[in-house]
């Protein structure tokens, strides 16, 4: 459980990053004369947190194979769309606007999703190739 | 067969060469006789017994409470749980990289991220052990001893 909250701790600055990104995507794309206070700054912040929540569906004491993994995080991706939307709309019915924004919404969530495991990935591959680096140095100490 | 013995100097490696016209039985059991002397495990395969070298040991894995031995191409079983291995093994080549696996560091031939955090080893013969990300800090750990 503690390497699973130190990862989701990770996760969650992964993801505050790239929602300050999309928020200035999107912002600019729907809605560029909207002006805002200094309570923007908590928003990314908040859905940071909040996003990272559904990621604790990952978390077992039992190994899990690769197609469990895969089925996991599908759901968590689409517990963070429901989640994101009803912290968004507030659970109401949406207007014909409401749908486009929601659509862009539930698309940067799947963006963001898909952007934090690339970087994890990319984070892993640079861990790993270090440990066969180390490996290599292990053998050769070991052998002498 | 003539017998040379050469004293080499402390820094260099220590080795076994055998000259011979062909890896025959005769060869095999030298090379069984030498690998024995590091060490090796009672185990059974079709109710049979054997004693395998711990060198030859790619891993050990626990699969609902029985456990077996993996080599190159084989695989036995031993009456042994995987603590006892794991505290036998201490201070040797081998680590625990799961609840249920303890892999022999020397037939690692990469380590490569899986999915979810996990790391998986990929061994001298093709196979594929995870490392849970429990153990991931162990494994950092003893790549930086020696």
């Amino acid at each position: 459980m503690k390497e699973h909250i130190k990862e989701t701790f990770g996760t969650f600055f992964i993801i505050t990053t790239l929602i300050c990104i999309a928020m200035y995507i999107l912002g600019s794309v729907f809605k560029p004369e909207q002006r805002f206070g200094y309570e923007v700054f908590l928003y990314p912040v908040i859905y940071g947190a909040v996003a990272s929540v559904p990621g604790l569906i990952m978390y077992t004491k039992n190994e899990m194979s690769i197609a469990q993994v895969i089925i996991r995080k599908i759901l968590q991706l689409l517990m963070l769309i429901a989640v994101v939307m009803m912290m968004v709309f507030g659970g109401s019915s949406l207007s014909h606007d409401q749908l486009i924004t929601a659509i862009g919404v539930a698309a940067s969530v799947v963006v963001i999703f898909i952007a934090v495991h690339i970087i994890q990935w990319m984070l892993d591959s640079k861990t790993a190739l270090k440990m066969t680096e180390d490996l290599e140095k292990w053998k050769k100490a070991y052998n002498n | 067969m003539e017998i040379q013995i050469r004293t080499i100097d402390e820094t260099k490696k220590e080795y076994i060469e055998i000259g011979c016209h062909k890896t025959d039985e005769k060869v095999q059991e030298i090379v069984r006789f030498i690998k024995s002397r590091q060490g090796c495990f009672e185990v059974n395969r079709d109710e049979k017994q054997y004693q395998i070298p711990i060198v030859d040991i790619y891993y050990i894995e626990s699969v609902d409470e029985r456990t077996f031995l993996y080599l190159k191409d084989d695989c036995y079983e031993s009456r042994k749980r995987l603590y006892e291995f794991e505290e036998v093994l201490s201070g040797r080549q081998f680590i625990r990289i799961s609840k249920s696996v303890i892999v022999n560091m020397m037939k690692i031939s990469a380590i490569k991220p899986a999915m979810n955090g996990r790391f998986f080893c990929q061994l001298e013969n093709g196979e594929k052990v995870i490392v849970s990300r429990k153990y991931v800090p162990d494994l950092k750990e003893k790549l930086k001893t020696n």
